[in-house]
Formats: C-alpha cells, structure tokens, sequence
C-alpha cells in the first residue's frame, strides 16, 4: 500500500484523511473475541503455540524456574494483543522450613520505557507459601537504555507473627502447583499484590479438568479460579506434573515460555528503534 | 400560562450572571470570566498558595463509585480518604464524555469543539495553552505527567508542557496503572522537597471494562463462577429506557455488547459486579500514590485533584461505557483535598461543577490567571466555604460535534443535530432521567429558555473553521 508523498500543506491533509480512512476501514473489520481468555482461545489468538516440553522431573515443590510472557488482549480477533513483558520466577529450597522466591519482571511501555521489578521472598512451606519477608525494587529504564534513578523505589517488608492466611499474587505462582486438585481444595486468604497492595477477602477454588487442544495435540488441563476484592476473576491453568502453563485474567495472560525474556527483550529494541526513528523525524519537522 | 408553569420558571430561569460573590461583595469580572487585574491580584495576595498540585485523573469513572459517598458495592479506602479530606461534588459534569474530548477540555478550560478534540486522537488547537504550557510559562511550579494523555497518542513521552515520568501500556489499565504508580512512587521518594510541582497522575481504570465488554459479550447463559451467585449488584432503578430517545442514543445502545449478546439480567449483573472490582483496582494504586505523598512529607502542602473523563453506563438506562448525556455517562467525580485549607468532609450536592472548571481553579489555587477565553470557572471559593453560586448551567458536548446537554439546576436540556427529539428532564424529581418532559406543553417555556441559554452560550464560542457542525449549533433552535 502507497501512501502519497508529502510534498506541501495539501496532500499532507490528503495523507492524513486516507490514514484515517485505512484506520477506520480496519477498525471496522475487527471481530469481537466474545468470551473469557482460556487456553484453547489463547492459541486461536495465536497467543501460544505449544508450552515448553513436559518433563516427568518437575517437582512443583522442588527448585526450579518458570519464565512467563505477558500477553495482552483488546478483545478483538484481529488486531490489539501484544507480548508486553516477561516474568521470571525461580523457585529455592531453604535449609530451614521455608522457600525462597526470586522474582524478575519487565514490562514494556511505550515509547521505550521499561519498568523492571525485581523481589526476594521468604516464604513459608504451607498451602499459600505466605510471604515471611521480603524485599523488592522498581526501577525504570529509559528510551536511551539508562536507569531513571529519579523514580527508584526500594522497600523491604515482614509479615506479622502467625499472619500464615496471607499471600502475595506471585507466590500464588508457586502455590498453586502445590494444591491438590480437587473441588475440596479452597481456600480463603489476603493477598499483597506487588508486595505492596493489600487486597483482602481472596479465595481460590478447584474449577475441574477441561479438554484443550495445543498445537494440534488434545490435552486435559487443570484450572483454579481465584476470585476477591480489587482483582477480575483470575484463572490458573496447570498440567498434569502441576506445572503452571498459563495465568488468565480479564484482558491479560501470563504464557509458560522458555522464550519470554528473549522476546521482550527483542520487542524493546525494536520499539527503541522506532522511538528514536519517530524522534528524529520530529526533529526534522521542526526544522 | 397556567400557575404550575409559572412555579416551574422561577425556579429554573436564570441568566449566566457577569457577577460572583466573593466574600459577600461583587467583584467585577471580565468577558472571560476572569477578574479585574488590580482586584485579582489584591485578592491573590491575601490567599495561601498550596506548595504542590497533585491532579488524579482516572478512566471512565462513574460518580457512584466511592464506599464514603455511599456506594455499597465496594471498599475504597483511598477515594474514601480523599472524599473525607476534602470536598467532593455530586453535581459535577464532564465537558464531554469521551476520553480525547473530556481530556482537550479539562487540559485547556475549553469546549471541545474549541479545541477542536471533537473526536477521540486528535490534538489540541496549538494556540491553546495546555495546563502543563501554561503553569510553566506562569508558574515556578515544575510540571510532571504520568500516564494516559490520549491528545492525540494515547501514551507518549513527548507532552508539550511537561516533562513525562512514565507513559503506559497499550490501553491496558491493570499492567499500565500499577507500572504509572509505582512511576509516581518513585518521583515523590526521591525528589527534593525545595521545588514545588505539579505532578498529572494519570489512570487508565476503570476503563478496563471495555475489554471486558469484548471478553464477555456472549452470554454464556450461566454463570461462569457459581460461587459468585448471590453477590452481584442489583440492577439500577433506571435500568429500563424511554423507546422514544434521540435517535444517536437509540443507535448506540444497539450497537453495544449485551444487544449484540443478548444479555439476560444476570450478565448484566455481572457487568456491574466487575465494574467495581477495576474500581477497586484504581483505589489501590491511588492508595500507592496517597502513600507515597505521605511518606515523603508532602501531604500538608500538597492541593490534590480527583476526577474522571467520563462516567459509565454501568446498566443505568441499558447503556454501557460513555458517549451519552445520560447522568450516568456524563457525570463524573470531583474531589479536591487540602487539609487545613479547603472544607473538609463535605459533600457540595448543589453546586454545578464541569471538567472546564478545573483549569481556572488550579490557577486560581495557583494565584496566577487563566489563560485568555477559558470557559469555566474557578471553584475556589466554594471549597473554601465563600461562595453560594459559581455555574448557573454548565454546557456538555458530545458524539463528534453532533450533541449538546444544558444542565441547570432544575432541569436538564439535551439536543442532538438533525434530531426532532429532544429530551428534557426535571432533575430534581426524576434523576433518573426516565420521564422526557420535552414534548409536554406545561415545560414548553422552560424548554425554550433552554434552548435560549444554549444558543446564547454558543455564540460565545470560539470554535475553529474545521470542526463539524460548528455553525449547526450557532444557527440551532
């Protein structure tokens, strides 16, 4: 498709209304997903076209590393839903009676910007692996790919004697591969969001075992829902080693995938690129 | 005439005065609506200025959304706090219930069909002067902005007037909000407390629930989380809707998901119940913010700010989303709090208030003028508890140009261009806005008035030779 050059006041106008035009013509277009994200829509979104390979040696309550892609949805079939992040969880063992989450997150904003969190959580062995204590950071990177060390923010936190009904939207990560599934299994707790935002009256429930097929091969997954105060309905997707392959909530996903660092990271040069493509040629106009 | 047509006119009939009171005198004002230079600066001199100027500004929020105001769908601590600091308004308006538009308005102190943001992503008209350009050009006050601007791009980090600390997401409110917050965290831990600032925290909740729309728009004809039966909201009052509505409302109602879903009662429950939850979401980053502002020693000295682009159909009428002068969509919150300062724990359920107010009033607060032909007015003195009346009527526009609402205090006005039916409502007695008075012959002389202040309050306007139907409403009634 040829757009007209620009060559005075005119056809820029031209330009702009037949821009306009082609925005409309796709908008009109788009069809409107219609249900709630689940992994089978997920892949008919092209959202996820297999999961990293099973392995019999996964043990949810074992060391290991989950690495997520944070996928976003407008709600349209076609246009709008876009990879904007990654998130990393890696999964220690202690030597006392307690485990050790790390905690790695970046998500893409525009025009170059990253935010990136990372968080340390000691969390205790039970069914909610509530959070003992816990440090965490958010610090942004800016289109010229330094630190803004103007909007840091570090905090350090412990959670009160005995608060062991609490939990943190993270650790839930890992909890959740630990439940037993069931329809016996719920339960009812207080959830620190981010490590900082006390979201109270949580519950997590066994939803059943669903049919799905991935990347052509039919499957059976396993899905928790947790439902409370100050959240949208958030679902928890698990095969049958308990590996967490998929968190959906609303217009979000978080996508097992060995690639979602890789991808980002990928994403944010491009979109750096762009950036400052788009900025040259600013500079330019204003000239 | 008959007597109740009298009754009905004394009570709505009121010019747009040249006069306000301040502190029991008149003061003269100028045609822009500001004051005298000599008076205006005797004035200024005796006023506390706030050191920061904190402006919430959130997505899509209806006015009934607050726990302390009174809703009982849901706990918002933070919103709580702000409502109980400070003043809040029931009567408050968008100057136009779109993002882009309500935004130009707000920005500016300008109709949107000055600005020329008629229609969502276009820019400003560039010989307006946005609160960022102007507070710079007057003010010792730094400017900062985080988050959504949507004039034209929805995220962008090159926003004339001030210096961006974080853009956002996509036009997505959970992810984007929380990495905003987190931005506006950082800014007031770190920065010297010497500079005074104004920081723009900009929301993109609860307008999540467009998505939501789109996620859930086919009726499953169950509930997808049985354990959740019970606890959905009720329906509005004025769920049902007059068949005989202008013909863009009828139009727009179809063309939403729960009529291209066939949505049952319960669904549209659902809609409700999940509505407030990104609610919910909103006052917990706003919690983040309000903490930090703590933490960091600035609450005392700091004039915060909280309102919506537009409200929410939220069941009202059978409507979802904006684009509506249904009070649902066209109302939005309005909050201000300066402890020590401004009224505290008040509710103004009288006063009319537009999002074209807000400019005037942060430079008021701010002690410096508004820029040249600003529309609205500074509500400074009735938050300060000195004044009985700002805005007789305040003006909507809405729908590309092609819809107009003129609130008074009684009565509510709405047109649309190339319509026959116009609605009229007695707000007072109907607050619905389910019984459309219009047509009725005992409210034809409060009909024409109205239609006599709209016209009147065009032809003051200034709008710009591209914007549609600038002349259809200079010409109209």
């Amino acid at each position: 498709m040829t757009i007209p050059q620009i060559k005075c006041n005119r056809v820029v106008v031209v330009q702009i209304l037949y821009i306009q035009e082609n925005a409309m013509a796709k908008k009109s277009k788009r069809t409107i997903v219609g249900s709630p994200l689940t992994p089978t829509l997920l892949e008919e979104l092209d959202a996820l076209s297999n999961y990293p390979p099973s392995s019999e040696d996964f043990k949810p309550d074992g060391n290991w590393v989950n690495t997520y892609r944070i996928w976003t949805c407008h709600g349209y079939r076609e246009s709008g839903n876009d990879n904007v992040g990654f998130l990393r969880i890696k999964r220690l063992i202690n030597p006392q009676s307690s485990l050790t989450l790390k905690v790695h997150q970046e998500v893409l904003q525009t025009d170059a910007l990253v935010n990136i969190v990372d968080a340390t959580i000691e969390c205790r062995n039970n069914q909610l692996a509530s959070p003992i204590q816990w440090k965490i950071s958010s610090r942004f990177r800016g289109s010229d790919g330094k630190y803004i060390s103007e909007l840091n923010s570090n905090d350090n936190g412990a959670a009160a004697e005995g608060l062991d009904r609490s939990t943190g939207d993270w650790c839930l990560f890992e909890a959740v591969q630990r439940l037993k599934t069931g329809k016996e299994t719920v339960l009812a707790f207080d959830m620190l969001e981010g490590l900082s935002l006390l979201k109270k009256g949580q519950h997590l429930s066994y939803r059943g075992l669903y049919p799905t097929k991935i990347g052509g091969e039919n499957i059976l997954l396993h899905c928790f829902v947790q439902l409370g105060s100050g959240i949208l309905p958030c679902e928890y997707w698990l095969d049958d080693y308990h590996r967490l392959l998929v968190v959906a909530s609303m217009n979000k996903a978080y996508i097992l995938d060995e690639q979602a660092e890789k991808i980002t990271h990928r994403i944010a040069e491009n979109e750096q690129k762009s950036y400052e493509k788009r900025r040259s040629s600013q500079r330019k106009q204003k000239r | 005439m008959n007597k109740n047509t009298t009754t009905e006119q004394s009570s709505c009939l009121v010019n747009r005065r040249d006069f306000i009171k301040l502190s029991g005198s008149a003061v003269a004002l100028l045609a822009n609506g500001t004051l005298t230079s000599d008076v205006f600066a005797a004035r200024q001199s005796r006023r506390p200025k706030p050191k920061n100027i904190l402006l919430i500004f959130t997505d899509q929020q209806h006015i009934d959304t607050i726990a302390a105001g009174g809703c009982r769908h849901l706990q918002t601590p933070a919103l709580d706090r702000l409502k109980n600091n400070g003043v809040s308004f029931t009567q408050s308006y968008s100057a136009n219930p779109v993002c882009s538009p309500a935004r130009s308005c707000v920005f500016t102190g300008r109709t949107s069909s000055e600005t020329a943001v008629y229609v969502n992503g276009r820019p400003i008209r560039s010989d307006i002067p946005n609160l960022g350009q102007w507070f710079s050009q007057q003010t010792n006050y730094e400017t900062f902005y985080a988050g959504k601007w949507h004039l034209p791009r929805t995220y962008t980090s090159d926003i004339p007037g001030f210096k961006v600390i974080n853009t956002g997401i996509g036009g997505f409110g959970y992810l984007c909000d929380t990495a905003m917050s987190r931005a506006c965290e950082g800014f007031l831990r770190n920065r010297s407390k010497s500079k005074p600032f104004l920081l723009v925290a900009s929301f993109m909740q609860p307008h999540d629930i467009c998505e939501w729309l789109r996620l859930n728009m086919e009726n499953p004809q169950e509930i997808r989380y049985p354990q959740l039966a019970g606890k959905f909201p009720e329906l509005p009052d004025n769920f049902v809707f007059d068949e005989n509505e202008p013909g863009a409302i009828r139009k727009r109602r179809l063309g939403n998901e729960p009529f291209k879903g066939k949505w049952n009662k319960e669904q549209w429950r659902y809609y409700r119940w999940s509505y407030y939850r990104n609610i919910e979401h909103l006052d917990a980053e706003i919690g983040r913010i309000l903490q930090a502002l703590e933490d960091g020693r600035y609450a005392k000295d700091t004039l915060i700010v909280l309102t919506s682009d537009h409200g929410e159909g939220l069941a009202h009428h059978q409507m979802v989303r904006k684009n509506t002068l249904y009070d649902e969509a066209a109302k939005v919150p309005l909050l201000f709090s300066w402890p020590g300062h401004i009224l505290e724990n008040r509710t103004d359920t009288t006063h009319l208030a537009s999002g074209l107010d807000i400019m005037p009033t942060l430079c008021d607060f701010a002690s410096i003028k508004s820029p040249k032909n600003t529309r609205g007015r500074s509500l400074r003195s009735i938050l300060e508890g000195t004044s009985v009346s700002i805005n007789n009527f305040i003006v909507t526009e809405v729908s590309s140009n092609t819809g107009r609402m003129l609130r008074t205090p009684s009565f509510k006005y709405i047109t649309y261009k190339d319509d026959s039916v116009e609605q009229l409502f007695d707000m007072r007695t109907d607050p619905g806005e389910t019984k459309n008075l219009a047509a009725s012959s005992r409210y034809a002389l409060v009909l024409s008035e109205h239609r006599k202040m709209l016209r009147d309050w065009e032809s003051r306007l200034d709008v710009p030779p591209n914007v549609p139907n600038a002349d259809v409403w200079r010409q109209k009634t």
